[in-house]
């Protein structure tokens, strides 16, 4: 079971859907969460605080969640980080795309409350494994 | 694509043509308007009625407006428009009519839900609540105690189930919110796609406006621009560096 207290990292340039995500998370027992509103904006929350998820949009100004992806990934004391991708991308490249850049999941908008337990719950599970 | 642009270009061609020949066969002076063709700002001198030049002018200008297109690339920028990014624009919009019927009606039918359960959760407290009063101003027997704390149990048992279901419900009124990230998604491409057929368009009125008159055209055109310019090299200061550009872009 996930740590409750773990804290989560909302990447979207809609705050309806930041709202949403995080009222989610939120039903779903984790209430530490904060919002960013962009790539940047997210990469520079990431690296001045400790975080333990992101989930991010894609299609974002400034920096993509792609973009903040591989960052991420290419950052050592970051690339540790499960990275769920919530978009409205919904082609075959795109998600290969993600998968290709390391993504933990990925879930197509709109999306249900059930989706999203189901894929942290899939992430959490990989992570348990792999210690 | 091409064949269908060769065929819109054959078939203005022809339109123009044939308003071309009319004009020349009713007016007997077909040599002195092909040779005009040239000129087309300059209205024929000698006409003998009143709607022959409009339409040799109409004729010449659409004529012009073609080669110009044409010379430009500007043909297949407007044929892009016209096939693609409107039909594009429409889906579009329509894709977010959908939405947002599909978020009103979810949101209605979650209120339609809810309502009832607070409302029944209303009554019962009230009701329940006027019996206690009673209680209190020792107006109920034994019996009707006895009955009214076995009623207040269960309902007490059956509140946090009524107030689940609510709560899923308004749930569901959040989760209907997500198609505002979609629709304004998709109303950023429509905007864009608006500003690129404006700037298309405005190009093409640029190029077939008169030399005199174009450059009080684009002062205007480019004052925000040349405003911002100032000091710094990289953005387009004159014409020629507008041509170098376009043609840097195959236009």
């Amino acid at each position: 079971m996930a740590d409750p207290n773990m804290k989560f990292l909302v990447v979207d340039d809609f705050s309806t859907m930041r709202r949403i995500i995080r009222n989610l998370l939120k039903e779903l027992g984790f209430a530490n969460v904060e919002e960013a509103e962009d790539g940047a904006a997210a990469l520079q929350k990431l690296r001045s605080g400790k975080f333990d998820f992101v989930v991010s949009d894609w299609n974002m100004p400034n920096m993509t969640g792609l973009e903040l992806l591989q960052k991420i990934r290419s950052d050592p004391t970051l690339k540790h980080l499960p990275v769920l991708m919530v978009t409205a991308e919904a082609k075959k490249e795109n998600i290969i795309a993600a998968a290709q850049a390391g993504a933990s999941g990925y879930i197509v908008k709109p999306f249900t409350a059930a989706t999203l337990e189901e894929k942290l719950n899939k992430i959490f599970q990989n992570l348990g494994g792999a210690k | 694509m091409s064949n269908m642009a060769n065929g819109d270009s054959d078939e203005l061609e022809a339109l123009f043509d044939s308003i071309v020949r009319a004009n020349a066969q009713a007016d007997g002076q077909a040599g002195t308007l092909v040779e005009r063709s040239g000129q087309p700002e300059e209205p024929p001198p000698s006409q003998g009625r009143i709607t022959e030049p409009y339409y040799s002018q109409l004729g010449h200008l659409t004529r012009k407006l073609h080669e110009t297109l044409k010379q430009l690339g500007y043909d297949k920028a407007l044929e892009k428009a016209v096939d693609t990014m409107i039909p594009d624009a429409r889906d579009r919009l329509a894709y977010i009519a959908a939405l947002t019927q599909q978020a009103a009606e979810r949101v209605l039918n979650a209120t339609d839900v809810a309502k009832p359960i607070q409302e029944e959760l209303e009554i019962r407290s009230s009701a329940l609540a006027a019996r206690w009063d009673c209680l209190f101003r020792n107006e109920l027997s034994v019996e009707e105690f006895k009955q009214l704390v076995h009623e207040t149990r269960g309902f007490l048992e059956e509140v946090p189930r009524k107030t689940a279901d609510t709560r899923a419900q308004l749930m569901e009124i959040m989760m209907a919110q997500d198609f505002q990230d979609l629709t304004g998604q998709v109303i950023k491409k429509v905007i864009d796609m608006a500003q690129e057929m404006e700037s298309e368009l405005l190009k093409v009125l640029v190029e077939n406006t008169p030399v005199e008159k174009r450059a009080q055209l684009e002062t205007g055109l480019l004052n925000g621009p040349v405003v911002n310019a100032d000091g710094r090299s990289d953005v387009v200061t004159s014409q020629a560096q507008v041509a170098e550009l376009l043609e840097s872009l195959g236009f």
